[in-house]
């Protein structure tokens, strides 16, 4: 009697055991960071590890990310690809292959967005990147996405921008470093200046590492431009070229249409130098203009890091809230589910409203889409002054 | 004990058989990618080893790999010929340019040597890099180039990671060949001779600048070849895959295995590549702790890691001695 | 095409010719005492860069003052470089490259992880614009360019006329015969390193506010002075002057008429022609 009752006992134990509907369990979601991690260009990639850190953090504390029935831990896995595209190659191998991410949400410098993608798109792994080129979007890489605007987006809105405001300028010089980026840019801006009827007085690349600007600003400043524009210069450069500009007469108008870190050029090129210069690609987390949000951002990532965030540091964040609330949105980490979440609605971001567009230039769209806000420089600090949305935006 | 003609053979079969043998160990496409690089760099060091043996230091070494990388991706994409008839062309061309460069670089030895081979690198980057855009791509590099096509006559697609992985071993192998036979027949010893005491060769009768120049055709033949594959295994080609960066990640590996014997370099060539990969994980501080690997280990062994094991056996051997003849005085003192 | 641009553009080459002749002088002074190529030369002019950051531009020394602790500090630090390091290294040349290649990815990273990636503006001590006869040149550059022409004389009188000065002469000469006049190897090879990589940082603290700092600063004012050595000649200091203004002129005429990509290879065809005509350069031994 009694055998029979335990065995019953058990049985009814069993079946609830096994009935009993799915518990929340704690998983681990590993997504994985490229970048130049050290050499020259070690700026972009410090800051894309560093948003990505700050938002997975943010997620972790809340107590992880809760897609569907299931709550993920993040984890992050980050690789130095020192801005070679063949290591970028290897390093995108080891992520998709040995840590198997199927998320690479971060990497910079163009040549190693063209390696890493030859890894992630036969694999169907989400690849999200500031690098700048219109080789690195389109039909053929349905996975790649650019998190951050590029001149293909930004100049033709900022030099339209400028001719309202400024009808006297007709000569615009523009100088980029000798790469990917500085490439695809100048064209960018070339192609907008044409279009809206403003003329080229000078069109230069300088090798990036260059300190010395006298002699290619001697020649262009020759040409009697309007205005100056450092288009893809990294702050530093930027800096420089815009001190010595000034050194050398310049006194016409600025522009920095790809310009990521206003603080660090008014530092470097000096407070009368860096009077005026136009960013319309930066966002300045110190601004009256933007959120609570982002200047809680800014502060939390000062009080870390000890250096004020660049635009590439607040894309990386922006990018990773972006996807996970996709992840959340699909209820899944499928990436085809998750690729069909992104396309579609807006999403709020510390940039604003953000939507992926893009089909126009790239034929697919997996361009991020949000405000261009137009800053000037000063009297030493950094003020909105304008905001431009793009087409997509404007419904 | 093999007999020292045996003895290179018997290296030469082990590393074969390894080489082989691999993906009996690990299919996963990481590894393979891994070691089909180290199959790559280990032509490559081994050229390089082959022309530091006549006393060069040829900081153009990856210049011909880039040079056999645009040939080839270049004549398939433009004009149309297949990859197994570009492989052989790239690797002629790159001949054929270090018969050019090497005719004017090797009128200069030691440190003026070293200096006036970095300075062709460069020449050689930057043109690449910024000149004849529509044809060279950049400073984007190019984009999109196809994997080889299936193996002629036999029809077997060379398209996957472990299908490519075999083709750059058995590229490899040959050139490893060639190599050691080199290193073990009467040039090998010409070429040594030459690095120690290049006057007292020229007195014997030996053309120093044609060995020189032999070796520095033959190391830039294989770099194109390597070349050749490279570029169509990656599908892109930047200018940054034949600059300083990865010619001195050569020079470490080839260095720190040590220049003395042909199988330095394969030991460093290994050894450091599977250190790199590991220290990937540092993130941060990678850069950081290979800096001190480098420094440490060439400290503590100035001849390469392969003297290492000849110099702790010395030093066992000396120290027995040592106390064989103490014993010996101490025991029947007079 | 007029005289003034002309003569702008020659000015521009040579404005900051001397200082990148002072990193070069440190790296020729290395080589000819202990055979050693130090590729990690770059990195004590960054740490030139940094001190004169640190003690100028935080701390707020007099920046003459500074220029002085720069110099001290880097020179130190030289010298326990090669007392820990590269006094094992004397003549053997590529070992030396492989080690001072580790100490560069060591200097660089330990700079990144220590001051942070971003570009660090030096405020400068000399302000103004100094015009005449047409052309211009900021009072800042002045200042730079006749300051290491002042330490270029120094390092020249030392060299000729002082007891170290001399030693460290007849070693680069020939080391055994020093020995056996008498002369502490040991002593002068610490001396040489420390006084080379001085220079270096000496370069880098009166450029620093000119150019800012940053972790990677050191890369391309390395690749200057090879360029400035092989063309003047290793172990000359009249030829590392004249290496320096050569190519000054070449780079800042070239920028007129070409692109920046092929000013540079220009460069590099000017050292392949040097080596292949007169290897020993210009005005070398």
């Amino acid at each position: 009697m009694r055998i029979r009752a335990i065995t019953a006992i058990v049985a009814i134990l069993l079946v609830a055991a096994l009935g009993a509907p799915a518990v929340a369990q704690e998983k681990t979601l590993t997504i994985g960071v490229l970048g130049p991690l050290s050499g020259g260009a070690a700026a972009y990639g410090v800051e894309l590890v560093r948003g990505a850190e700050m938002r997975a953090e943010e997620i972790n504390k809340a107590g992880g990310l809760k897609v569907g029935n299931d709550v993920y831990k993040l984890k992050l896995v980050t690789y130095d690809h020192k801005a070679l595209a063949a290591d970028a190659a290897t390093a995108a191998n080891k992520l998709v292959h040995q840590d198997r991410v199927k998320y690479i949400i971060g990497n910079a410098v163009g040549a190693t967005c063209n390696a890493a993608q030859t890894v992630t798109e036969p694999q169907k792994v989400l690849f999200a990147f500031v690098c700048w080129g219109t080789a690195n979007l389109g039909p053929d890489k349905p996975h790649s996405f650019r998190i951050m605007l590029s001149q293909w987006e930004v100049a033709e809105p900022f030099y339209r921008w400028v001719k309202e405001k400024h009808p006297k300028a007709k000569r615009v010089a523009i100088i980029s470093p000798n790469d990917t980026s500085g490439k695809d840019t100048n064209t960018a801006v070339v192609k907008a200046l044409r279009g809206l009827g403003f003329e080229v007085a000078a069109d230069e690349y300088y090798e990036r590492g260059t300190k010395d600007f006298y002699p290619i600003l001697t020649k262009m400043l020759a040409a009697k431009p309007d205005m100056l524009d450092v288009a893809a210069a990294p702050p530093g450069e930027a800096g420089l070229i815009l001190k010595q500009a000034r050194e050398l007469g310049f006194k016409g108008l600025k522009g920095w249409t790809a310009g990521v870190n206003p603080v660090t050029v008014i530092g470097i090129a000096g407070k009368e130098a860096a009077e005026g210069v136009w960013s319309p690609a930066n966002i300045n987390v110190k601004s009256d203009y933007v959120s609570p949000t982002v200047r809680k951002f800014g502060e939390e990532y000062e009080r870390r890091y000890r250096e004020v965030p660049g635009v590439i540091a607040v894309a990386n964040y922006a990018a990773f809230d972006v996807f996970t609330k996709a992840m959340q949105a699909a209820r899944s980490l499928d990436t085809d589910k998750v690729l069909a979440a992104l396309t579609g609605k807006p999403f709020d971001t510390v940039w604003g409203k953000l939507v992926l567009g893009g089909k126009e230039t790239y034929g697919i769209d997996r361009q991020f889409l949000y405000p261009v806000v137009i800053s000037e420089i000063r009297d030493g600090k950094v003020v909105d002054i304008a905001q431009v949305l793009p087409a997509a935006l404007k419904k | 004990m093999p007999s020292a003609a045996a003895r290179p053979a018997v290296g030469f079969a082990l590393l074969a058989l390894a080489g082989l043998a691999l993906p009996l160990f690990t299919r996963d496409a990481y590894h393979l990618d891994v070691a089909t690089t180290m199959a790559m760099n280990l032509s490559l060091t081994m050229g390089l080893r082959l022309q530091m043996s006549t006393g060069q230091i040829n900081m153009a070494h990856i210049s011909f790999m880039g040079i056999g990388a645009y040939t080839s991706a270049l004549l398939v994409t433009r004009v149309g010929l297949s990859f197994w008839a570009t492989l052989w062309i790239a690797a002629g061309v790159a001949a054929a340019c270090a018969v050019l460069i090497g005719s004017l670089a090797l009128r200069v030895s030691g440190p003026y040597y070293f200096l006036i081979s970095f300075a062709f690198s460069e020449v050689v980057r930057l043109f690449f890099n910024n000149f004849f855009e529509d044809l060279f791509g950049g400073p984007s590099g190019l984009v999109g180039i196809p994997k080889p096509t299936p193996l002629p006559g036999l029809g077997l697609a060379v398209e996957g990671k472990l299908e490519l992985y075999y083709l750059m071993l058995v590229l490899f192998l040959l050139a490893a060949v060639v190599f050691i036979r080199l290193e073990y027949s009467r040039f090998g010893l010409v070429a040594s001779t030459i690095r120690q005491a290049d006057l007292l060769a020229e007195t014997l009768g030996v053309n120093v600048f044609r060995h020189k120049l032999a070796t520095f055709v033959l190391g830039s033949l294989v770099a194109g070849l390597a070349g050749a594959f490279f570029v169509h295994s990656h599908q892109v080609l930047h200018s940054s895959d034949f600059g300083l960066e990865p010619m001195v990640l050569l020079v470490v590996f080839t260095v720190i295995g040590g220049t003395g014997s042909v199988w330095g370099p394969v030991v460093g060539t290994i050894l450091l590549g599977v250190a790199v990969e590991f220290l990937r994980q540092l993130g941060h501080y990678e850069t950081l702790v290979l800096g001190g690997v480098l420094m440490l280990t060439m400290l503590f062994a100035p001849e390469g890691l392969i003297a290492l094991p000849g110099k702790v056996a010395r030093r066992v051997r000396h120290r027995r001695t040592r106390k064989a003849a103490t014993a010996v005085g101490v025991g029947l003192a007079p | 095409m007029s005289i003034d641009l002309l003569v702008q553009a020659l000015l521009n080459g040579f404005g900051l010719a001397m200082v990148y002749v002072l990193v070069a002088l440190g790296l020729t002074l290395i080589f000819s005492i202990l055979e050693v190529i130090n590729f990690a030369h770059g990195e004590f002019y960054m740490l030139g860069g940094y001190v004169t950051y640190y003690v100028f531009a935080v701390f707020g020394l007099n920046y003459f003052a500074t220029l002085g602790v720069a110099i001290m500090v880097v020179g130190l630090a030289g010298v326990v470089a090669e007392r820990l390091v590269f006094r094992h290294l004397r003549h053997k040349t590529l070992n030396a490259f492989i080690v001072s290649l580790g100490l560069l990815w060591v200097l660089q990273a330990s700079a990144q992880l220590s001051f942070g990636v971003l570009d660090k503006p030096v405020p400068s001590a000399f302000s103004g614009i100094v015009r005449g006869f047409g052309v211009i040149m900021s009072m800042e550059r002045l200042v730079v360019t006749l300051s290491a022409i002042v330490l270029i004389v120094a390092l020249y009188l030392f060299l000729k006329w002082s007891g170290p000065g001399r030693a460290m002469r007849a070693v680069a000469q020939d080391a055994d015969a020093a020995a056996l006049q008498g002369v502490n190897i040991e002593l002068v090879s610490a001396l040489g390193f420390g006084i080379g990589c001085a220079l270096a940082g000496g370069a880098g603290a009166l450029l620093a506010p000119v150019f800012a700092v940053s972790p990677a600063m050191g890369a391309l004012p390395v690749v200057k002075a090879f360029i400035i050595i092989i063309v003047g000649g290793m172990g000359s200091l009249p030829g590392a002057v004249l290496g320096g203004l050569l190519l000054g002129c070449v780079e800042g005429i070239g920028s007129l008429f070409m692109g920046s990509a092929a000013v540079n290879v220009l460069g590099f065809l000017m050292v392949i022609v040097v080596l292949l005509v007169r290897p020993r350069g210009l005005l070398g031994a």
